[in-house]
């Protein structure tokens, strides 16, 4: 990091000690700002325990004051949801876990090495990223019928690692180019195995940045729709999104019943909530780590 | 695995490292990609997509493109979403993250929880919800304003231009800001309190605080998350399309993503479609280029 | 509510149609004659929910009956399906055998070669009493690629407690329809409820008015917004939305039977008048919670409350209006013809013919018109029916429809805009797509 010249004033600081007000006052912002970004969420909550019969009130119904949990029963009376949760809870496991691994490696070979080929690699990388995908739906359908893996998990798993590998790489080399490869041959000096010393000192120095790309490589695999749209072709094999698009479409031609619509929408939520609460903690060091190498 | 993280000079090492990478980005974007790129140069329908052969049609779908007016307005408007709604992004999440340093710890957590679960919140569950609250019938931020005073009777956001990119402004931002909010809230903990203690007692007021001694350091992160806002906005597409199917659907109420939707998957023109997706990636290389450049130079010196 | 949208265009040609629902209906449809060409695995699309369960059930039934081998229904959404058309139809390996279509969807499909050619079919299948408008979406050269599958046209539901104290009558004209409408409303009430951008009703101001979207000159199409007749027509429905309805400009596709019946919050519709597809009268009614689930309401029709109505004419009589309704094909790209023939005599025959109309849905075969029953929804859909008119046969009308041009150009009629200079704004535009 670089030490920033610290322009020098004349004037005398006026407020050391006395933080106190000030404090309390950016705690109550603090406070406001939480509910405000967090009321959406509150509200699909919210919405999804309102017996139908209040929602349709104009009356927005702040509490739910008399919970229900019919509209979470017939968000799931089919039996579909499950289905679809075992589809997407798949393909966001491989795609995950793939496109972590792989660029892993690549940000290995970018922040060790110096090869030819490496800024053009990197560009490329850039530039994928910034292709819109709505025009592409008619040439991934192609290459993946053309692969036999239509309808398969792993079709949608592969378009969905080549989407996440990119940013994720970029992500990563950051965190790779942070760790001293010094300390590694250190620690072998000392008398760890390669992989004792990879176990023990690189990869713990790493598990944030793995789990900040985990969490952005969770959420596109998760919320994706277009590709599974064409790739996942029958209706056994449906993604949540594919689940939750089809519901709402499906209540909407007769009156939206809001409030399957929300219980539906919080089933989805729940999953990534779930999975961000569990890599909370590491998130924040992991963003940490990472970012400010950028 | 850990061998290849000390063995430095190993020639081939850094290509076999790339090999999975760079085998999967070829199976699942090398043939969208190529087939994108060669079909902006024909002319490429529906019957061609039934197996008639596609003609060459060389820059025409460009041509095409550049003398349509609705192109242009469709381009202006997506550039002007995507430089405000990145810059609010930005702004609103760094000022945020600076919150969280004042705040105590528990009360930071909060924030943090909060801004974490609208981060989680899937896109199809996000619009649904939002989409819900801005109803024009039903929607609770008609009935808040109402209470405030503000009469919104049944106003229909999505129905007029500009408060539908309010709205779908509101949204983006919603859903950005967190991740740029804990990604600079982690910069700034890597900023030591003595630099700060040292500026304050040097009697630097708190802009000249952040101006001179906290933005330099976290500038590498401000870039980042700033050319990453760039890029979403850019392609900013199912936010779009969940909101014209609650609201306006024409042409006013585009941006790149559906415009490059409608002429494709709508009406069937995939030749000017796939032309519509080479120029948003032609713009968004030079509305990121200042970080491009940066990139090359940042590599080259080190 | 995509769905009837997309899907929803009619047509039928007034006279024909009238005549057939007339008196057609004692001749004898063909007996189907399967053949055996050996068990085939099919897959068969419908779009959206409107093929009731036990329609389903029969076909698999049947087909495996006939043919030997297995049916495979699959479901598709009104909103997607498009793309799912666009990628899968092409392709040998994974294409629907048989598929439903949105009939204004089926000169775009039928001309890019998507079907297979069952002119040879046509006289088994019900030949010349098929719904004639439908038949010749699905046409090429005088050839037929695809064929009607159900229609469903859309008329108008009203509130009679209203009217009474407003002191209208049911309208015999157009004209006449629209004073009521204004008469009707009040700063709550839309005396007819219709969404600015809604386009599929919209039209049949331009097509009551003697107006046209499109003709077709020497064959190739042109846009016919311009024309007097259907400048007259967005003026009457210009006037009519700016007077008499509150319903956003924007709005496309909406719920309007929401509107018509008591809103829960004041106990008052906002809707005095509807035009709606005949199934909406499921969702029309006294309001009242459903036994099974307290949580929600149900619709119970009142007849001393609700009404329904055919849109008159401009000089009487009835307006053509636009029908919802579906075409069916076999995918060019299909392995397995013999089989998806099969599946086609099944859907053409008698039985399923009449299982249509006893659901409420058009049948295809207009001999089986009589099924649908004779209560009000019956009689109304079948007038409606025969007035009705198609979208233009074109070979981009898809193309068109895609571009959301239509619920743009509307929007902007209805939003109180320059009609003649729009007319001619979104001619130009629709001339560009709508020879494909």
């Amino acid at each position: 990091m670089t030490a920033v010249p610290v322009r020098r004033s004349k004037r005398n600081a006026t407020r050391i000690g006395g933080v106190r007000p000030a404090t309390i006052v950016w705690s109550v912002v603090a406070v406001v700002v939480a509910i405000v970004w967090a009321f959406p969420v509150y509200w699909m909550v919210n919405s999804a325990f309102v017996p139908n019969i209040e929602l349709q009130s104009f009356i927005p119904k702040f509490f739910p004051v008399h919970p229900t949990w019919s509209n979470f029963a017939g968000a799931v009376a089919d039996g579909s949801f499950f289905q679809a949760l075992g589809i997407s809870l798949a393909v966001t496991l491989i795609a995950v876990v793939g496109s972590i691994l792989f660029a892993f490696l690549a940000a290995l070979a970018i922040s060790r090495f110096r090869f030819r080929g490496r800024v053009s690699f990197l560009l490329v990388l850039l530039f994928i990223q910034m292709l819109p995908a709505e025009a592409l739906f008619i040439a991934q359908y192609k290459m993946v019928a053309a692969a036999g893996l239509l309808d398969t998990i792993v079709g949608t798993s592969v378009i969905y690692i080549a989407y996440i590998v990119p940013f994720t790489v970029w992500m990563l080399r950051g965190f790779v180019a942070g760790i001293p490869a010094e300390l590694e041959e250190a620690a072998m000096v000392d008398g760890l195995s390669r992989t004792g010393a990879f176990l023990r000192i690189t990869f713990p120095l790493l598990a944030p940045g793995l789990v900040a790309s985990a969490v952005y490589a969770f959420l596109q695999a998760w919320n994706e729709f277009t590709v599974a749209l064409v790739t996942l072709t029958s209706d056994q094999m449906q993604t949540l999104p594919l689940w939750l698009r089809g519901f709402v479409q499906a209540s909407a031609t007769r009156e939206t019943d809001w409030g399957q619509v929300m219980a539906a929408s919080t089933l989805v939520a729940i999953p990534v909530i779930v999975f961000f609460l569990i890599v909370q903690g590491r998130l924040t060091s992991g963003l940490v780590a990472g970012a400010v190498k950028g | 695995m850990s061998g290849v993280l000390v063995r430095r000079r190993a020639r081939p090492a850094p290509y076999l490292l790339l090999i999975p990478a760079i085998l999967v980005l070829l199976l699942g974007m090398g043939y969208p990609v190529v087939w994108q790129i060669t079909t902006s140069f024909q002319e490429f329908g529906l019957a061609q997509q039934f197996g008639k052969p596609a003609e060459w049609v060389g820059l025409q779908n460009y041509i095409g493109l550049a003398t349509d007016p609705q192109f242009w307005a469709v381009l202006a408007r997506s550039i002007a979403f995507c430089i405000v709604g990145a810059a609010a992004t930005v702004i609103i999440g760094t000022a945020l993250a600076l919150l969280m340093t004042r705040v105590p710890a528990a009360i930071r957590l909060t924030l943090q929880v909060s801004l974490l679960l609208a981060w989680a919140m899937p896109i199809v569950a996000a619009m649904t919800v939002w989409i819900w609250l801005f109803d024009r019938r039903r929607g609770a931020v008609n009935y808040v304003l109402g209470l405030l005073g503000i009469d919104m009777h049944r106003y229909d956001w999505l129905s007029n231009p500009w408060t539908f990119f309010l709205v779908a402004g509101v949204i983006v931002v919603w859903m950005s800001v967190p991740f740029v909010a804990f990604s600079v809230y982690a910069g700034l903990t890597q900023v030591s309190d003595e630099v700060i203690e040292a500026a304050s007692l040097d009697g630097a007021n708190a802009w000249q605080r952040f101006r001179l001694v906290i933005a330099p350091l976290i500038a590498p992160v401000l870039s980042i998350v700033l050319v990453l806002n760039l890029i979403w906005d850019l392609r900013v597409f199912t936010h779009f399309t969940f909101l014209q199917d609650a609201g306006g659907k024409s042409s006013e109420f585009d941006v790149l993503g559906t415009y490059i939707y409608k002429v494709g998957a709508g009406a069937g023109d995939f030749g000017t479609s796939a032309a519509v997706s080479i120029l948003t990636l032609a713009i968004t290389i030079l509305l990121s280029w200042f970080y491009v450049r940066q990139t090359i130079k940042e590599d080259k010196a080190s | 509510m995509k769905k009837r949208t997309i899907s929803g265009t009619v047509a039928a040609t007034a006279a024909v149609a009238m005549l057939a629902l007339a008196g057609c209906s004692t001749t004898p449809a063909p007996a189907p004659t399967p053949t055996a060409a050996g068990p085939e695995d099919i897959t068969f699309w419908l779009i959206g929910g409107d093929t009731p369960q036990a329609l389903r059930d029969y076909l698999v039934d049947q087909y495996e009956e006939v043919n030997g081998g297995t049916l495979t229904i699959e479901e598709q959404g009104w909103g997607d399906v498009l793309t799912k058309l666009q990628t899968q139809l092409p392709d040998a390996a994974n294409t629907p055998d048989v598929t439903e279509i949105g009939n204004t969807w089926s000169p775009t499909f039928t001309s890019v070669g998507a079907f297979s050619d069952i002119t040879d079919l046509v006289p088994e299948l019900g030949g010349d009493s098929l719904l004639p408008s439908f038949v010749e979406v699905g046409e090429v050269d005088g050839k037929n690629y695809a064929l009607p599958y159900y229609f469903g046209s859309r008329y108008n539901f009203y509130r009679k407690d209203l009217y009474a104290a407003a002191g209208v009558e049911v309208p015999k004209t157009l004209g006449e329809f629209a004073e009521n409408a204004a008469k009707l409303t009040t700063p709550e009430l839309s005396g007819f409820y219709i969404g600015g951008s809604d386009w599929r009703n919209g039209i049949s101001w331009i097509f009551a008015y003697g107006g046209d979207l499109a003709k077709n000159e020497g064959g190739t199409w042109k846009s016919t917004l311009s024309d007097p007749k259907s400048i007259e027509g967005l003026e009457a429905l210009q006037d009519l939305y700016t007077t008499s309805s509150h319903a956003p400009v924007t709005e496309f596709d909406s719920t309007p039977w929401v509107n018509i019946n008591d809103n829960e919050a004041t106990g008052q519709p906002e809707a005095a008048t509807i035009i709606a597809p005949g199934w909406a009268h499921w969702s029309i009614g006294d309001l009242t919670p459903d036994p099974a689930d307290a949580t929600k309401t149900v619709a119970t029709w009142n007849d001393d409350v609700f009404g329904t109505f055919v849109l008159p004419g401009v000089d009487g009589g009835v307006a053509p209006v636009f029908a919802g309704g579906s075409n069916i094909g076999i995918s060019a790209a299909s392995t397995h013809q013999a089989g998806a023939r099969d599946l086609l005599r099944i859907i053409f025959s008698p039985e399923y013919q009449q299982m249509l109309g006893e659901n409420g849905l058009g049948p295809a075969n207009l001999d089986y018109t009589s099924s649908l029953g004779d209560d009000q929804f019956a009689k109304a859909l079948a007038e409606s029916a025969a007035g009705s008119k198609l979208t233009p046969a074109a070979p981009g009308w898809a193309a068109v429809e895609g571009s959301g041009l239509l619920e743009e150009f509307f929007g902007k009629v209805n939003g109180g805009g320059d009609i003649a200079a729009l007319a001619a704004e979104y001619d130009a535009k629709i001339d560009e797509l709508i020879n494909g």
